[in-house]
């Protein structure tokens, strides 16, 4: 095993969170290892620290502060209540018809430019006029 | 643990005066979780109240599949999780540099043998010192040693509560103490 997980195993050895055989192991490792028996001296250190850190308690009159809200929350009208939920289904349906909207712009425009197209090929006269003399070369031969 | 399933089975059937006493058997470790992460007390308390709020509404879906505080560390650790994130879009940044004074005092305490303080305004300082150590690291690493070294937590319930691997869970707790010792490595002699 290498250093780097003698190391790992020492953190969890702190909280006695390893096996026997991991503690047995470790023990061996850290007599012939002064770098990683310091390593478990500053991880000791670390750990010490927090007990430096007492419990904080939360402001007076946590409880009656809480039922406070929780009447306030039962008076409100339910679109508040669930005003979070809507604010993101708001934004999901903007986003829906958006792209319907954008979709039928599209669909009418390209109909539009279509449309035109087609158009201008129905009443192009000078297309109207090669034709019909190309029709009578055939028939007559050229220039009637 | 019966107790906290009884009291939220008499909850369910409607007694408020179960819940109200679930609430205050298990603020303190709420609150403190919320303080530890987060690092604002005045807001701590907010968050604390929004989860209780949570467990009241939500009281039903709760089904006996873990015990009651792993329940109800995880909805804390979720909104811890939420709180951190809006921060991070807001740009808010906790002075997390140590000056001169602190390393100091810091240092006077763990060298003396037992780490005693008996001073009050002394062990307050203290404790906002190592709050700013802790409000340096990255999220990850202040919900997990928050579990453990303030809730006394075992590897089994901060897995279950982090969703995580037992694995991951030493390893995590490996590196976050690696990384508060490099934020306190005045602390230490150079190697």
């Amino acid at each position: 095993m290498s250093c780097k997980k003698f190391r790992v195993l020492s953190s969890a050895y702190l909280d006695q969170e390893i096996t026997k055989d991991e503690e047995k192991k470790l023990l061996n490792h850290l007599k012939t290892c002064p770098d990683c028996a310091r390593e478990l001296e500053y991880l000791k250190q670390i750990k010490g620290i927090f007990i430096l850190k007492g419990k904080k308690e939360p402001r007076e009159f946590f409880e009656t502060r809480l039922f406070e809200r929780i009447k306030n929350k039962g008076k409100q009208p339910i679109w508040q209540a669930y005003f979070p939920v809507f604010k993101r289904s708001i934004v999901v349906i903007l986003i829906f018809f958006s792209l319907i909207l954008g979709w039928v712009s599209y669909k009418k425009l390209f109909y539009h430019r279509t449309t035109e197209i087609i158009s201008d090929l129905l009443f192009d006269e000078q297309s109207d006029e090669n034709f019909e003399e190309a029709l009578l070369e055939t028939y007559y031969g050229p220039h009637g | 643990m019966e107790e906290d399933f009884e009291l939220l089975a008499k909850f369910k059937k409607g007694d408020q005066q179960a819940f109200e006493s679930l609430v205050r058997k298990h603020k303190m470790a709420v609150f403190n979780t919320i303080y530890s992460i987060i690092g604002d007390a005045q807001e701590a308390d907010d968050i604390a109240q929004e989860v209780f709020l949570k467990v009241y509404t939500k009281a039903g879906s709760f089904k006996r599949k873990s015990s009651f505080p792993t329940w109800l560390y995880r909805i804390t650790v979720n909104r811890c999780v939420d709180e951190l994130r809006k921060r991070k879009n807001k740009i808010i940044s906790l002075e997390t540099e140590f000056d001169q004074d602190e390393k100091l005092k810091l240092k006077d305490v763990l060298a003396s043998k037992e780490g005693d303080i008996t001073e009050e305004l002394k062990r307050k300082e203290l404790e906002d010192i190592i709050q700013k150590a802790m409000n340096s690291l990255p999220e990850r690493d202040r919900i997990i040693l928050t579990l453990k070294e303030m809730e006394g937590l075992s590897y089994k319930e901060i897995s279950q509560i982090m969703k995580i691997s037992l694995a991951k869970v030493k390893v995590w707790l490996f590196r976050a103490r690696q990384k508060l010792k490099g934020k306190l490595s005045f602390l230490y002699p150079e190697e």
